[in-house]
């Protein structure tokens, strides 16, 4: 006997089967239970100090193993069980969550469905097995006959609520209330035990225990730390958060009208800067997180759907009906679980699951307008006219001529065309291209999905179709997408699971690229020339036409945007597969494996057709062209998970590791025909070809990963991470990287001397983190020197050639961000506000540079890991309730600061300068990346005197612009120009009020950018005369003698430019802050008695969104978003690093996509 | 299962994270062979096409900043493009940048080869024929560099960027000197034109030719005759009895041709030749579908030609009909047309090739050199007009032979990348071209080393005058 008594717990039972055994042979049943009383007493003051036991039990258990439920309980009461090892042997795993509730009513949950039965004898509880059929069961093993229920389901202050669901748990069998609140089921066996859920309120469990009859009040869920929000490889309560997470779910967005997830999320999120650069359909916006950490390495952030990593994903080929949440990793520790791929955030994307119970149907249907609500002001006729004449005559004036002599004398570039001296008149106002190019477009957008499941089995199958026109000409957007998604349950072991989505899109995009392209040629194209000449074609450089006339003054421009939209056929298909497929197995209790295997393949086909001659609309006017290329793309992941849970007293631990690898190949075909007989056949057989390629790249990526997340008490909170990476894209002296996080968090609000002390703060908790995040966005041989062809030709001979293209680097590595961050949740008022604050200081070093190197060397530049870059910033989100009855109204609010700054950049810190097309950007120590680089443009000169008195070129004539002497030295060189703007905003913000009474829900939604500026380059076109480019309005006010000195801010106009006068300068520089109406939506969802009569149907709700409603801005062209230069990404196939990386000239607008205002009209129903 | 795969997959871990190019060759085991050397040694060549392209640094210098040429409208940054006929250059010229770049780039092809030669397991007289012709291209580019920067930085081998640090502008002696060397080993080693099976690549004559030239600039007029003597001794060459066959597309390599830049043309894919459409007016659509209004012939050069002489209207064109049947009265190069070329991509492909050397240049200095009209004359017999010292010749516009030479060059070699040298040469740059309005003093008949070769190098010096 003593060998059981000193004994340690664990094997207590074991003790007791063994005295059981010996009792069983005694008879006197009494007799044994008090020797047994007096065995259990002796051990229970061995074990534990404290003699006092309550009868109440809390327990929190999910599927686990019944004899450590008994365990835990007898830990907690002091009672001990008493059984047959035998009959332990066939048990299903338990599922409880009671908060001190009597040992009876727990012992009741836990055997329920057991096929045992219990006695508690004093303190020992004897379990035996029960000799009665399983479908039945009661307590005292009689079978009690199914029956019928019905109640009503309430909220606190009593209102019915309705569509609330009511589900019988562990089976199918569920309703929801109607309008009064009011539920009824049939034939409920006895014992059941009901789930009562409402969305914003808590889950409540009743077991009928003979009641047939219930009201129900259910509690509001204010307790936000209790949700789970998606970190890397898995999931987290909120309230174990350590990182900066911001998590969004589907009610966020489900109204909203974009086709890509986050352009519904500008504004909502701090520490995420989310622009719209082009407002074509289908064009992805750029997002920023926290800054930007690179300067010629790729910036955008890394997205992972349903558990794939994906670089530069395209999540327009995720249907936003499908997201359930959008999970924003933005410190470097959380992102660290990503490691190589996190240093510019992560966003999670997880795709919707059915719910077990009630099969849901949702349909929906979606009505939008689309409108350009902002025209840029350019000069009609007259105006345009006048400015053409007096370009002319002062560029003739300065090469010695007079504006009176007539073409005849003239040089080739200075003659005007007579109809302009003669019979300006014959113009009248001219054409307004903007209004030839853009239009009202309407677009439908149909949703079905089916979701549901049972215990064992949840799957959501949705189908979408989005028919978008666009604003712009033959412009248009089709999106198909279909989704399964697959949860089952095998054995309480074993689950498996697949995702898959198929989606499809066509679409035709003209106008994003700025300089040529047609949104730019629809603002810049001359007044003069009408739509379509007399012959029905486009140019005036159809022979046949009378405005051929002109063609001889080469500075007339009118490439006809028709040409290009409507003399040009041509569409892009995209096909994408994303498929996910994964295994779950629980090897012992909390350890689990999870095995997946992932895969994304994509086919772009392009088709392109150019009508031969263009109705000579366009320079070229050339024959026919036709071009056909297809980007094929597959990824590939398997992902190998071991997660370990272990709970002991108020210890909670779970680890993760991990080993993935994922590998990507890219090919891409291109071929392109010409010499068409005719327009008649598009397709490349009808010509003859004249070049064709073919290209294909990889890159692979080698990952183990290890994640220990601690916490005690629910109130202390430590997480760690590893990540080692390798990557096929670096040096081979640098192939694996490591990328190690922690971060820890202190809920202070369960302290004691808060919980009770502080009344009005429901929670408060303490975040701080520091982790390594790597970037890897460089292309995939960027370390290896590549040979490029280079062919010659002797006599009639070509013979191949090959040179080396850049420089190698074997010690080529990771751009690794450096991030602290200190956050602060606090939730108070009975968590009526909340506020989360964060502040971070990151510092990026061995920046992925493509750092100028001497071109002594052969080479401009040579991709190295050399600078360093600091971001840090301030942001705050906060959540008020301010009202919660009949009438509701909640305010969310974000702000952000991030400042940026350059540390560190190549040998001798020489600055980095980048040229495009006049703009000018140069990145310098001690600045933030990429400011805008030129002379400080200071007015317009009046008259010689004023010239003589002060520094200027020697070309500067009156009416030249004046440009300021920076560096005093009495010159004007190009040393005097300096930094005069940057992009990134000083602040970003946004607030959205919700307001909602019964049914009817509205919100509406401001964003606002501050102390950005905008580079205009249309100025090159716009501002000032180039080649004959029509002109702002603005700009017609420019100085033409000193009596008429115009507005003082625009300069003479000249076709030969000299000195300064079309030099990139503070001229081109615009304020970008705005304020917009970013939102307003407005819902009802109609109450159960219109459509009572449909008894399929559970819900209805009608809204109307409108995006883009109002902005507010100074901005001379489409949006002060609009940035005509994308994020740097490298294509697949790239070679080598681009010598200007499009990133560095963010917040350049050479004539971008105006982003639309779009009001959609839409129906959801639910049966 | 999934997990067996990607173990599987992943097995070998060195040969899933080494992933060579694949549709790039890798340069790690390049330079081996002498086949190797034969891609390497055409890519070498292919920096011809860059160095002398029609939108080049040696054209802007030559045609742009002289009197020769201008333009009018044109693609790209035009101001930076109008700045050299204008004068008006500074050291942020993207153009100018741009020529520094490809200057270097080209001798970095030309280098990579010369350092790696030496190493490879080959036969050693191919070795030899390589080096001479790498150092002809070098010789060649340096020479020109020198004389569009002044001191410039001179490597002989490839460096790395580290290394480049060091590495200044050197004296103009200097590099001339490593010219010279250059030369002289070309001209020794390198066959004789009709030696060569494969026309394109340098021979004695160009490489003695050149040097010829390196003299005359260096303003050693003896031993550029000496040189300038051996090319017309060798009787390789000879002139085309018709100036006009000269420039007939079809017409290459001729017995007057001395060094060539060769082009195929005629479909995609292969060497274009873009002398056609870069100097056709700017969107004249008239007979050429892509045309860049590069060196656009000024009326002082038309004018330049006296009014007999034939060459002038095979040289210039002054102006075009367009399709309405108008005039449109613009001059422009004609040398090089090619008519019938084929548009491929929206572009003439054209197959002119170009010559860099020819045998009437090489007379011509040799009159200069040598101060004997024989030379001159034979150019001037050829061209059908009055023979200097003879009846009819315009003594009054060029009363002395140096003049005489200056114009006939001018005429003779119109743009074919020859007058702002001559004039920069003979030390008449700035009177002539001040005569004719430019704003030009001895500094600015330099380019200006670009800003951020001295941003990336604070050591290397500005040219005076920027």
């Amino acid at each position: 006997m003593k060998r059981y008594i000193h004994c340690k717990a664990c094997d207590i039972q074991y003790g007791l089967n063994y005295i059981i055994k010996r009792l069983k042979k005694s008879a006197g049943k009494t007799i044994i239970i008090m020797k047994l009383t007096a065995v259990i007493l002796l051990v229970a003051t061995l074990q534990v100090s404290a003699s006092s036991y309550a009868q109440k039990v809390t327990l929190h258990e999910t599927n686990s193993k019944l004899k450590s439920v008994l365990n835990v309980i007898r830990k907690q009461t002091g009672y001990y069980f008493i059984f047959n090892k035998a009959v332990l042997q066939k048990v299903k795993p338990v599922t409880i969550n009671v908060t001190d509730e009597n040992l009876k009513e727990v012992l009741n949950e836990i055997f329920k469905g057991q096929n045992l039965g219990y006695e508690i004898k004093e303190k020992v509880i004897v379990i035996t097995q029960m000799v009665r059929p399983e479908s039945s069961s009661s307590k005292d093993g009689v079978s009690i006959p199914p029956v019928n229920i019905k109640g009503k389901v309430v909220d606190p202050k009593g209102k019915p609520l309705i569509g609330a669901s009511i589900r019988v748990k562990g089976n199918t069998k569920g309703t929801v209330t109607d309008e009064n609140g009011n539920f009824a089921l049939q034939a409920v066996e006895n014992d059941a035990v009901l789930l009562i859920s409402y969305s914003g309120f808590i889950t409540q469990e009743i077991a009928l225990n003979g009641r047939t009859e219930f009201a129900v009040s259910l509690k509001e869920d204010v307790q936000s730390l209790s949700d789970v929000v998606v970190v890397g490889y898995g999931t987290q309560s909120k309230r174990a958060v350590t990182g900066s997470v911001t998590s969004v779910n589907y009610d966020k967005f489900k109204d909203r009208s974009f086709s890509n997830v986050t352009q519904a999320l500008a504004g909502q999120l701090p520490g995420v800067n989310i622009s719209q650069s082009q407002g074509a359909p289908g064009s992805s916006p750029v997002v920023r997180i926290r800054g930007t950490s690179s300067i010629t390495a790729g910036t955008n952030p890394l997205y992972v759907i349903d558990g794939l990593p994906v670089e530069n994903f395209n999540l327009n080929l995720i249907n936003p009906q499908d997201i359930s949440s959008v999970e924003v990793l933005k410190d470097a520790s959380s992102a660290a679980i990503y490691g190589s791929r996190g240093a510019n955030g992560v966003i999670i994307i997880t795709t919707k699951l059915g719910k077990a119970g009630i099969t849901n149907v949702s349909a929906g249907y979606e009505f939008g307008v689309q409108t350009v609500n902002r025209q840029i002001k350019m000069m009609n006729a007259p105006q345009f006219v006048q400015y053409y004449v007096d370009a002319h005559n002062n560029a003739w004036t300065a090469a010695g001529g007079k504006a009176s002599d007539p073409n005849s004398v003239r040089g080739p570039a200075y003659r005007i065309p007579e109809d302009f001296t003669n019979n300006p008149q014959q113009f009248g106002e001219g054409t307004n291209w903007q209004d030839v190019m853009f239009h009202t477009a309407l677009s439908h957008n149909a949703q079905l999905s089916v979701s549901g499941g049972s215990d064992k089995t949840q799957f959501l199958i949705s189908g979408a179709y989005l028919d978008q026109d666009a604003v712009l000409d033959q412009n248009y957007y089709k999106r198909l997408a279909l989704r399964v998604n697959l949860k089952h349950q095998i054995s309480d072991k074993f689950t498996i699971g697949a995702n898959i989505s198929l989606t499809s899109i066509y679409d035709r995009t003209d106008g994003t690229q700025g300089k040529a392209d047609v949104v730019s040629l629809g603002v810049t194209s001359d007044p003069i020339f009408p739509v379509y000449n007399e012959n029905g074609n486009l140019g005036f450089r159809d022979p046949k036409s009378t405005w051929y006339r002109f063609t001889q003054y080469s500075d007339l421009q009118l490439w006809n945007p028709y040409s290009l939209t409507r003399e040009i056929n041509k569409q892009d298909k995209t096909y994408n597969t994303l498929a996910t497929g994964y295994a779950e197995y629980k090897i012992i209790e909390g350890l689990k494996f999870r095995t997946s295997i992932n895969a994304n393949l994509t086919n772009i086909r392009h088709n392109y057709y150019q009508n031969a001659l263009q109705k000579y609309g366009y320079s070229s006017a050339g024959p026919a062209i036709a071009n056909n290329n297809t980007t094929s793309v597959l990824n590939w992941l398997s992902e190998n998970t071991l997660n370990y849970e272990k709970q002991f007293n108020k210890h909670k631990l779970t680890a993760l590791v991990g080993y993935t690898a994922q590998h990507q190949r890219d090919e891409y075909n291109d071929v392109s025909s010409s010499n068409f007989p005719n327009d008649l056949v598009p397709t490349l057989n009808a010509g003859t070809v004249t070049a064709g390629t073919s290209l294909a790249s990889e890159w692979a990526l080698l990952s183990y990963l290890g994640r220990v997340n601690y916490s005690y008490a629910d109130k202390y909170f430590l997480t760690a991470t590893l990540r080692r990476d390798g990557s096929s894209r670096f040096g081979e002296n640098n192939k694996y990287g490591y990328f190690p996080s922690a971060s820890a968090g202190w809920l202070i609000s369960e302290e004691g001397f808060m919980k009770d002390q502080v009344k009005w703060v429901s929670s408060l908790k303490l975040r701080a983190s520091y982790g390594i995040a790597g970037n890897n966005q460089i292309p995939n041989y960027g370390s290896i020197g590549l040979l490029s062809s280079s062919n010659y030709t002797y006599g009639s001979t070509v013979v191949n050639g090959l040179s080396i293209n850049n420089i190698s680097n074997r010690d080529l590595k990771w751009e690794k961000t450096t991030q602290y961050n200190a956050g602060l949740d606090i939730a108070m008022f009975n968590s009526r506000l909340n506020l989360t604050l964060d502040a971070y200081y990151s510092v990026t070093k061995d920046l992925l540079l493509n750092v100028p190197v001497p071109d002594i060397t052969g080479f401009a530049n040579q991709l190295t890991n050399i600078g360093k870059m600091r971001n840090q910033g301030i942001e705050i989100g906060f959540t008020s309730k301010n009202l919660i009855h009949d009438f509701t109204w909640t305010t969310d609010f974000n702000f952000s600061v991030n400042r940026n700054k350059v540390l560190e950049l190549g040998p001798n810190n020489a600055p980095l300068n980048y040229n495009d097309f006049s703009v000018a950007v140069r990145t310098e120590v001690g600045q933030p990346v990429s400011n805008y680089y030129g002379y400080i443009f200071d007015g317009v000169y009046q008259n010689q005197a004023q010239i003589s008195s002060s520094p200027h070129d020697p070309t500067t004539t009156p009416g030249d612009p004046i440009v300021r002497d920076v560096n005093g030295d009495g010159k004007i060189t190009a040393d005097d120009r300096t930094n005069i703007g940057n992009y990134q905003p000083k602040f970003i913000s946004g607030i959205t009020n919700t307001f909602g009474y019964k049914g009817l829900e509205f919100s509406f939604l401001f964003q606002g950018s501050y102390g950005g500026k905008i580079a205009n380059q249309l100025v090159r076109y716009s501002g000032l005369w180039n080649g004959g480019r029509n002109a702002y309005a603005d700009a017609a006010n420019y100085w033409r003698s000193e009596a008429n000195p115009g507005d003082g801010k625009h300069f003479k106009p000249t076709v030969e430019p000299k000195g300064l006068q079309n030099q990139f300068s503070s001229y081109w520089i615009e304020d970008g802050s705005f304020l917009r109406v970013k939102n307003i939506r407005l819902s009802y969802a109609l109450p159960k008695s219109v459509f009572s009569r449909m008894a399929a149907v559970k819900g209805l709700r009608l809204y109307v969104n409108a995006e883009n409603v109002f902005l507010f801005s100074k901005y001379t062209n489409y949006d002060p978003e609009n940035t005509t230069y994308a994020a740097t990404t490298y294509s697949p196939t790239a070679t080598s690093v681009s010598p200007i990386p499009t990133g560095a000239f963010l917040g350049v607008d050479y004539g971008s996509y105006p982003v639309p205002r779009v009001i959609t009209f839409g129906v959801k129903a639910d049966f | 299962m999934v997990g067996l795969i990607s173990i599987m997959a992943t097995g070998c871990k060195k040969s899933f994270l080494d992933l060579a190019p694949i549709s790039n060759s890798n340069a790690s085991n390049f330079y081996k062979t002498q086949a190797d050397f034969d891609l390497a040694v055409n890519a070498a060549y292919a920096t011809l096409y860059v160095f002398f392209a029609p939108q080049g640094g040696v054209s802007y210098f030559s045609e742009q900043m002289s009197d020769n040429a201008t333009i009018y409208n044109v693609n790209g940054i035009q101001a930076d493009k109008k700045a050299f006929k204008d004068f008006t250059l500074n050291s942020s010229n993207s153009q100018v940048y741009l020529f520094w770049q490809q200057s270097y780039r080209s001798l970095f092809n030309v280098n990579i080869v010369l350092d790696n030669i030496d190493a490879a397991n080959i036969d050693a007289a191919y070795k030899d024929q390589v080096k001479a012709q790498m150092r002809f291209l070098r010789g060649m580019y340096y020479f020109y560099m020198v004389q569009m920067w002044g001191d410039v930085p001179l490597l002989t081998k490839t460096v790395s960027a580290e290394e480049s640090y060091s590495i200044l502008r050197a004296p103009k002696a200097e590099v001339y000197a490593q010219v010279i060397s250059d030369l002289q080993f070309a001209s020794a080693t390198l066959p004789l034109s009709s030696a060569i099976t494969e026309p394109g690549h340098a021979t004695k004559g160009a490489a003695q030719a050149l040097l010829g030239k390196v003299y005359l600039t260096m303003g050693d007029k003896a031993q550029a005759a000496t040189a300038l003597q051996q090319v017309v001794t060798s009787g390789q060459y000879s002139l085309l009895p018709q100036y006009a066959s000269l420039w007939v597309v079809t017409n290459k390599n001729t017995k007057e041709s001395i060094f060539e830049i060769q082009f195929k043309g005629g479909a995609a894919g292969v060497p274009l030749s873009d002398y056609y459409n870069e100097y056709s007016p700017y969107e004249n659509f008239s007979f050429t579908l892509y045309a860049g209004g590069m060196n656009q012939v000024t009326d002082d050069l038309y004018n330049e030609f006296e009014s007999t002489d034939a060459r002038r209207d095979i040289t210039v064109s002054a102006g075009y009909t367009n399709k309405a049947g108008v005039f449109i009265p613009i001059k422009y190069p004609r040398k090089w047309t090619d008519a019938n070329a084929p548009v491929i991509n929206s572009r003439e492909a054209s197959s002119n090739n170009f010559m860099v050397l020819r045998y009437a240049d090489v007379l011509l200095m040799l009159a200069e050199a040598t101060a004997d009209p024989i030379y001159l004359n034979q150019v001037r017999s050829r061209a059908g007009v009055p023979l200097y010292g003879g009846a009819g010749y315009p003594s009054g516009a060029f009363p002395t032979l140096a003049l005489a030479i200056e114009h006939e060059r001018r005429v003779e070699l119109a743009i074919e990348f020859q007058r702002g040298f001559d004039l920069r040469r003979t030390g008449r740059a700035v009177p002539v071209l001040t005569a004719k309005g430019k704003p030009v003093t001895d500094q600015k008949l330099l380019l200006p080393v670009p800003e951020i070769v001295r941003q990336q190098n604070s050591e290397i010096t500005q040219n005076i005058g920027y």
